[in-house]
């Protein structure tokens, strides 16, 4: 079972976002808990990837708010480290360049930052490619420098904004167990926004499933999956309840109904998002 | 696996040595590591005949451009003697007159004239019109205010502003660098607004969500992102400048290459004409040459990206 020690780290407070006259979310509330991976999941437009931008701070919420570790957020704060689906390195950086890029826009000199980037680029696979440039580097292999990029500022917070999306399959599968296990090792509170649900399972201690449009939150569901997981994880039951739960809550939206029902009573649900 | 994790003694579990140790086979390509490397490795044997094909290639089009150069003058040599009158220029003649027109002080105080004031036109573009292309790019009403005003002008022949700028500035060097850096002006404004507005939303998210500051910004992503437009830009602006210069030469009667080339046509000196056109090539060459060497050498990720 996760360890959470104390109370949530990040609170997100019936957050809502409107573009003119279009809701893209409202109403959106749950916790996540200091050491706890809570994935996101939900069928496009219904507001995944605003939710993030709220909680780093890029975009303001038209209503609730977000907070970590109590301070409401404003504008992107300090130990909160992103991955973005496309990377978002920078093609005129060398891969050190880019993975020291949050320590140098602290004033840290590349002296200073140095073994710890190349800690991180090692611990993420990428030894020896600290002078290569991006476009040297397969999709995998810049995805690796990306999350080098968001662990090198040490980050109690990581938010992941569907990283794996745009990878092939089997590099897909190989990053979201390393990513398990750097996060074993270097826990964070980590909301991790996927389309996929078989990875919303496997990734998360806890999954915020978001429907509809205006996307609001459909449900909370506990996986119950104990860390450290491996790829083993996919073959056992809990995760083949979870999942089909989720198949049907998101692709079919008669989750509400079963749940109800009591049908299918081995699945924990939380409404409202209360930290375990 | 988890299970022979968590038997490893505390030490070995955090250790760098021990996360190698326990690190997932990682899936790379076979890309070496290192600036510009792209060669595939295990093909070591390959590439010693592959180095040696393409030396055989690039003698061959050597070879072939010199043929094609001599060809068209023997061509222009014939047709000139065989058809034209004797004052038009012909490559023998050309040829002919070098040491009278290397030798002569003043055809080179008008060569030195005319380079300087290309090179300092462009300066000074290239400084402007990288800021002005910068706000302009960034700053959404700055950009619409002038949108129209940059694109109607980098549209017109500026060469129909040059007698303007005669009667302003006078039939003086000032009015030729004028004209240069107008001509040069606005095609680096363009280009460089364009990049400001290319500049993907992503960098900035990144650079926003790891708290940088708003001049790492500008300097760190704006600046590096537009680099390969400007040097589009300046790339247009050269060619730009020098046909500003000569143009301005050419009506305000100033000593200059453009300027020498029209007083020797008129006086039916046309292979001394020739000439000083051909060092205006030349000097064109020899900006533009290691110019775009150096575009490509230094900018990778750009050709690549």
């Amino acid at each position: 079972m996760t360890q959470q020690a104390g109370s949530p780290l990040i609170h997100v407070d019936q957050v809502s976002k409107r573009y003119g006259d279009r809701t893209v979310m409202s109403g959106v509330n749950f916790d996540v808990g200091p050491h706890e991976i809570v994935s996101v999941v939900g069928p496009s437009g219904c507001g995944k990837t605003t939710l993030l931008r709220c909680v780093a701070g890029l975009t303001a919420p038209s209503g609730g708010a977000v907070s970590i570790a109590g301070h409401v957020v404003t504008e992107p704060p300090e130990g909160v480290g992103v991955v973005f689906q496309h990377f978002g390195l920078f093609p005129w950086k060398t891969v050190f360049g880019n993975v020291a890029y949050g320590l140098t826009v602290r004033g840290i000199s590349r002296r200073e930052a140095e073994p710890r980037v190349r800690e991180l680029i090692g611990m993420v696979g990428l030894e020896g490619f600290e002078h290569s440039y991006p476009h040297q580097l397969s999709g995998g292999m810049q995805q690796r420098a990306g999350l080098a990029r968001a662990l090198a500022i040490e980050p109690r917070v990581l938010l992941m904004d569907e990283p794996f999306a745009s990878l092939d399959a089997q590099t897909r599968d190989l990053l979201q167990l390393e990513m398990l296990r750097i996060l074993d090792q270097r826990p964070a509170a980590t909301i991790f926004v996927t389309h996929s649900i078989d990875e919303a399972v496997l990734m998360g201690d806890r999954i915020v499933i978001l429907t509809g449009h205006p996307g609001v939150v459909h449900d909370i569901v506990e996986v119950g999956i104990p860390r450290p997981r491996g790829r083993e994880a996919v073959d056992s039951e809990r995760f083949r309840v979870v999942r089909d739960y989720l198949w049907t809550v998101v692709m079919k939206g008669q989750g509400r109904q079963r749940a109800d029902d009591g049908s299918n009573s081995l699945v924990n649900t939380h409404r409202e998002g209360t930290a375990e | 696996m988890s299970a022979a994790d968590r038997n490893l003694p505390a030490a070995a579990r955090t250790s760098p040595d021990a996360r190698r140790a326990q690190r997932l086979p990682v899936m790379r390509r076979g890309i070496a590591p290192g600036r510009g490397a792209g060669r595939p490795s295990g093909l070591e044997e390959a590439s010693g005949a592959e180095a040696e094909a393409a030396r055989r290639e690039r003698t061959q089009v050597f070879l072939a451009r010199v043929a094609t150069g001599i060809g068209i003058l023997v061509l222009w040599q014939v047709c000139a003697a065989a058809l034209a009158p004797g004052y038009i220029a012909r490559p023998l003649g050309v040829l002919g007159q070098v040491p009278t027109v290397f030798g002569d002080q003043s055809f080179w105080s008008a060569a030195g004239s005319t380079v300087l004031a290309v090179v300092e036109g462009l300066i000074i573009a290239i400084v402007f019109g990288t800021v002005i292309g910068l706000v302009m790019g960034r700053v959404r009403d700055v950009d619409r205010a002038l949108r129209l005003y940059v694109d109607s002008f980098y549209a017109m022949p500026l060469v129909a502003l040059v007698p303007l700028l005669t009667v302003w500035f006078g039939y003086t060097p000032l009015a030729r660098l004028a004209v240069v850096v107008i001509e040069a002006l606005l095609p680096v404004i363009f280009s460089v607004a364009e990049g400001g507005r290319s500049l993907s939303a992503e960098f900035t998210d990144v650079a926003r969500a790891y708290r940088a500051p708003w001049w790492r910004i500008w300097a760190g992503i704006v600046l590096p992102a537009s680099l390969p437009y400007l040097l589009g830009g300046i790339d247009l602006a050269i060619g730009r400048a020098l046909v500003g210069a000569v143009v301005a030469e050419f009506i305000a009667s100033l000593n200059g290459l453009g300027y020498y080339i029209l007083f020797n046509v008129r006086s039916f000196q046309e292979d001394r004409a020739m000439l000083a056109m051909v060092l205006l090539v030349a000097f064109a060459l020899a900006v533009r040459v290691p110019f775009s060497m150096f575009v490509r050498r230094e900018l990778p990720w750009y050709r690549a990206g």
